[in-house]
């Protein structure tokens, strides 16, 4: 006859094995910060940065509208990103940025520096086998 | 005594008439003021202006508004390819257009300065500056000519946004 906790131990186990699965599928997402910032001098493009590099502190924030990229199973987001450029830079300008512009006019000649930026942000990255989703955090 | 209290009466009021007309005479008008038409070129330029002004979109919960603005931009002149060219051409106009959003929905900071020395201009300086965070704009299109690219952006303003 089976003692009456017999199902207790059996039930803890398959929770553990559940909650270790959970923990492993959030430690799959990791959290990068990063920054966006471009300089455009008389009406030229001066100087464009894009910075990216890992949080080392837990990002506080829900996901917000994701970006999905393709992806050929690398787990490197600078590679992934400078192969999507164009597109995470699109998403980045609808994120919104911060315009600081200043012109001079000297005795009728004029110049202008128009500086574009992207302050840090935290963004949640899930790489999959084929695609990566990029969430910024709010 | 009553005809010479009655002539004195008249006297008295003929005499302010006679004011009046000597005043409207020196300032050399026949009409009184009020009937008074004044035709200016000023004048007729300032009401162009007014119906300008009534006619000028305020933000009000019940109705948003579009604002439209192009950006220009350059290439640089030493370029490996049209392509490249082009890519960094159209992030200089992308910047100008934000810019110019920033410019329409915040304002426009503007300090001048003059140097003038022994009666002559030897310096004239303006300074112009714009600081604005800018959400939600969209390319509307893109246009590429002869090294200068130029792109319609666009972004509608709600209520909602300014609301605190």
């Amino acid at each position: 006859m089976r003692s009456r906790d017999g199902n207790l131990n059996f039930s803890l186990s398959i929770c553990t094995v559940i909650s270790l699965l959970f923990s492993s599928q959030t430690l799959k997402a990791d959290e990068y910060l990063i920054s966006y910032r471009y300089v455009v001098k008389d009406a030229t493009l001066y100087n464009e940065t894009l910075q990216i590099a890992k949080a080392m502190q837990k990002c506080v924030g829900e996901p917000q509208t994701e970006l999905i990229l393709e992806n050929d199973g690398a787990n490197d987001l600078k590679k992934i990103i400078a192969e999507n450029s164009d597109e995470f830079i699109d998403a980045i300008h609808k994120l919104g940025l911060h315009v600081e512009h200043n012109e001079r006019t000297e005795n009728l000649q004029n110049s202008s520096t128009t500086i574009l930026t992207l302050q840090t942000t935290c963004f949640k990255v899930d790489f999959n086998d084929n695609s990566v989703r990029i969430a910024p955090l709010k | 005594m009553k005809y010479s209290l009655l002539l004195a009466a008249l006297l008295s009021a003929s005499s302010l008439m006679a004011d009046d007309i000597v005043q409207a005479e020196n300032t050399g008008l026949s009409e009184p003021t009020k009937n008074i038409t004044v035709v200016c070129p000023e004048c007729t330029k300032v009401a162009p202006m007014q119906e300008q002004a009534d006619s000028e979109q305020v933000l009000s919960a019940e109705k948003d508004i579009l604002i439209n603005v192009t950006g220009q931009g350059v290439a640089p002149m030493d370029t490996s390819s049209p392509a490249q060219a082009y890519a960094l051409a159209k992030r200089a106009a992308v910047a100008d257009a934000y810019r110019l959003i920033a410019e329409k929905v915040k304002g426009v900071r503007i300090d001048g300065q003059d140097l003038i020395k022994n009666m002559m201009v030897k310096r004239s300086t303006v300074r112009t500056s714009v600081n604005a965070m800018v959400r939600n704009a969209n390319v509307v299109e893109t246009t590429f000519k002869e090294g200068l690219c130029e792109v319609e952006m666009e972004i509608l303003i709600s209520h909602s946004q300014f609301a605190q």
